[in-house]
């Protein structure tokens, strides 16, 4: 038993496990891909997008810049030398090319870094101030052409100039940039609430604030982002960095994208697949739990149905195997007791030749002959009723109520259960159906099971007949005692022929015997066993036989015939 | 008690020569027969009222033998005695015209009962015969 319930459980283990492979794992590994191939795409898209906007803002800043330039440029080129020295004529064209607002002044330095004309907010500051140690200055003179780094200069606010020089260097045209319009370049090349954009210098220093508040790069910018080493795109673990070098390579650009700011839609996909693994693999564990509890319960269920069936047909082999040969015995036993009969017969024909004065024990050889007799005729009667001799006239079916015939019976045996306090209660089901059947061996049973019933109740016991209809074709009829019960070891022979557990002489052992034969040849059964709350009880099935009127006729003629 | 002649049929010696002895010593003529074979020699050479007939012989069994001392002498009633056989023979005895079968061990007194009245059968069927006999006799002008 435990070993099987061991084995039960190793099916429900191994079930399980199959369960689990063929459904959850499939579905967890195809979450996990999905999750990955989407990171990986969303990388990539937001790679493309840092770099097309990188491409755009350097284009933009790139064209600003130059446009600055390029009107400085012409503005040198149009105008005479003498034009510029005076800072009314230099007036006029702050005024005139100004209209935007992204020149905050405009200077004129002759070569010696002395200031001839200023226009714009700072003139108080700046008015009169040399120029010529100035790095911006110095580059100009040197290169023709300057776009300066971020510096405080006079006016103590942080600012950078474009200026030009003509082309004899006689003097400096220098337009201060409004910082906050060009800074307002990189303001949409920001990509999510923790992208950055800003430029910095060969030194590492921002020129552009960062729009996230940044003062300074960090470490890990700096480690990352070279003016040497410009790769496409450098993706970290939580950013991806673009750069691009602006204005003849002095500045660089620098995009950083967060790619947690893109993983939005990503993360709410990754949420919803993840919930709707969780639910399936749920789901999931609760089919496969339920379908491996009820298939190995139904393995269990059809193993313990089918060890009983086996143990009933062992039981009903036994019980033909143990017929056949107490029949053949009998067989066997009668001719010898035949033999015997005929001699104890011969003596009894020749002894009233006899003269009994001159017989001495005369009367002792009559009895003798007649206890010879008598004890043969004890022995036949168990061979016969072995052989179902003493049944052989009553072959006929008939329409037979159950409860009739219990009542019949019980009424033959109510006054001796009366002398002995025992009580026989009844409870009968009502309309039970008619059955065909042979009414006088049902009675022998019946009379059988209620004897038995009232052996084992004992004095001021209780013996209680059911019967019901189960089903539409079968009627159970139960008798049941109050006594000790059967015990254990005893109810599989319990049916054997001269099984007894009465004491010697008082039964033959053939009554169950004899019931269970008739109720085989009927088409019923019969068992036994004990009552949850003591006591043994039989139970027999009949079948529910309607009438058929053909068998009948058939059964009637040899019937008819065997009367002399 | 009427006196009539039976014939004993049985493969066992000892059961022959005992019934024999006791019929023959209650006053029956008896003969006996080992087989079923001879028994209908013993028929048709003797006049015997009733059979007693073992079903179960090696050889011609109970059964074969009914049937042909039924075709042979239908008025010779038989009775059938079974030991080995099951009740199922019996009936089938009883239906081919058996006057009755019984059941060893039988003592004499039942057996010789039996007998009697199978005797008594026969002797009113071949007095019935007779009397129809008489009949045509006298209705016949001689």
């Amino acid at each position: 038993m435990q070993r099987k319930k061991h084995y039960y459980r190793a099916i429900t283990r191994r079930l399980l496990i199959a369960f689990f492979c063929l459904s959850i794992v499939p579905i967890v590994s195809f979450a996990w891909i999905m999750k990955d191939s989407v990171e990986e795409t969303n990388v990539v898209k937001l790679t493309e997008l840092a770099t097309s906007t990188i491409e755009h803002r350097t284009e933009v800043i790139a064209e600003f810049l130059k446009s600055k330039i390029d009107l400085l440029s012409m503005l040198v080129s149009l105008y005479p030398e003498d034009f510029f020295f005076n800072p009314k004529n230099v007036e006029r064209l702050f005024l005139a090319m100004n209209t935007q607002g992204d020149i905050v002044d405009l200077q004129v330095i002759d070569v010696t870094g002395t200031q001839h004309a200023y226009v714009g907010p700072y003139r108080a500051r700046i008015e009169g101030k040399k120029y010529d140690d100035a790095l911006w200055f110095r580059e100009t003179l040197i290169s023709g052409v300057h776009v300066s780094d971020v510096f405080t200069g006079y006016r103590n606010t942080p600012h950078f100039v474009v200026a030009v020089t003509d082309p004899l260097k006689n003097y400096v045209l220098r337009a201060t940039i409004n910082s906050s319009i060009f800074n307002s370049l990189l303001h949409s090349a920001q990509l999510g609430p923790h992208g950055d954009a800003f430029i910095v210098n060969r030194a590492g220093e921002l020129q552009t604030p960062s729009l996230l508040g940044k003062t300074e790069l960090s470490e890990m910018d700096r480690k990352l982002i070279s003016f040497e080493n410009l790769s496409a795109s450098l993706v970290t673990a939580t950013d991806i960095y673009t750069a691009r070098l602006l204005d003849k390579g002095h500045w660089l650009l620098i995009l950083k994208a967060n790619i947690a700011d893109s993983l939005d839609y990503y993360l709410r996909l990754r949420d919803r697949i993840i919930l709707i693994v969780i639910v399936i693999s749920l789901i999931s564990i609760a089919a496969a739990t339920c379908t491996s509890l009820i298939l190995s319960r139904n393995f269990e269920r059809s193993d313990r149905e089918y060890a009983a069936l086996s143990l009933q047909l062992v039981q009903v082999e036994k019980m033909a195997t143990v017929g056949r040969l107490a029949a053949g015995i009998a067989h066997e036993i009668n001719n010898p007791l035949q033999m015997i009969t005929n001699q104890a017969g011969w003596i009894g024909e020749l002894l009233p030749d006899e003269d009994p004065a001159l017989v001495k024990n005369f009367g002792e050889y009559q009895k003798a002959v007649e206890q010879i007799k008598h004890h043969v005729r004890r022995a036949g009667t168990i061979t016969h009723r072995l052989l179902g001799f003493s049944r052989k006239m009553s072959s006929q079916k008939e329409k037979v109520q159950i409860n009739d015939l219990l009542e019949e019976t019980v009424s033959f045996v109510e006054r001796e259960a009366g002398y002995n306090n025992i009580t026989i209660v009844r409870q009968l089901a009502e309309n039970l159906p008619g059955t065909m059947t042979d009414g006088p061996q049902l009675q022998q049973v019946f009379l059988n099971l209620i004897n038995n019933a009232i052996d084992a109740a004992g004095q001021g016991g209780r013996v209680e007949l059911s019967s019901k209809l189960k089903g539409a074709g079968k009627l159970v009829v139960e008798f049941a005692d109050s006594g000790p019960g059967i015990r254990p070891e005893y109810i599989k022979q319990i049916f054997d022929p001269f099984f007894t557990t009465k004491d010697p002489g008082k039964g033959t052992g053939l009554g169950l015997y004899i019931s269970y034969d008739i109720l085989k040849k009927l088409g019923g059964t019969i068992t036994a066993e004990n009552r949850k709350n003591g006591g043994a009880v039989f139970t027999i099935v009949l079948p529910v036989i309607g009438y058929e009127p053909p068998k009948e006729r058939e059964r009637c003629s040899p019937a008819e015939s065997m009367k002399p | 008690m009427k006196e009539f002649n039976v014939l004993v049929v049985d493969d066992e010696d000892e059961f022959r020569e005992m019934t024999t002895k006791i019929l023959t010593k209650r006053g029956l003529h008896v003969q006996s027969a080992e087989s079923g074979g001879k028994a209908l020699v013993t028929l048709e050479h003797s006049r015997i009222d009733v059979v007693l007939l073992d079903v179960k012989m090696p050889g011609m069994d109970g059964i074969e033998t009914l049937r042909r001392i039924r075709s042979l002498k239908p008025l010779v009633e038989v009775v059938l005695l079974t030991g080995h056989a099951s009740v199922e023979s019996g009936i089938e005895g009883m239906k081919l015209g058996a006057f009755d079968y019984l059941m060893k061990p039988i003592e004499t007194e039942p057996l010789l009962e039996k007998l009697i009245e199978a005797y008594e059968k026969k002797r009113l069927h071949q007095e019935k015969i007779d009397q129809a006999l008489l009949k045509k006799h006298m209705s016949m002008p001689v």
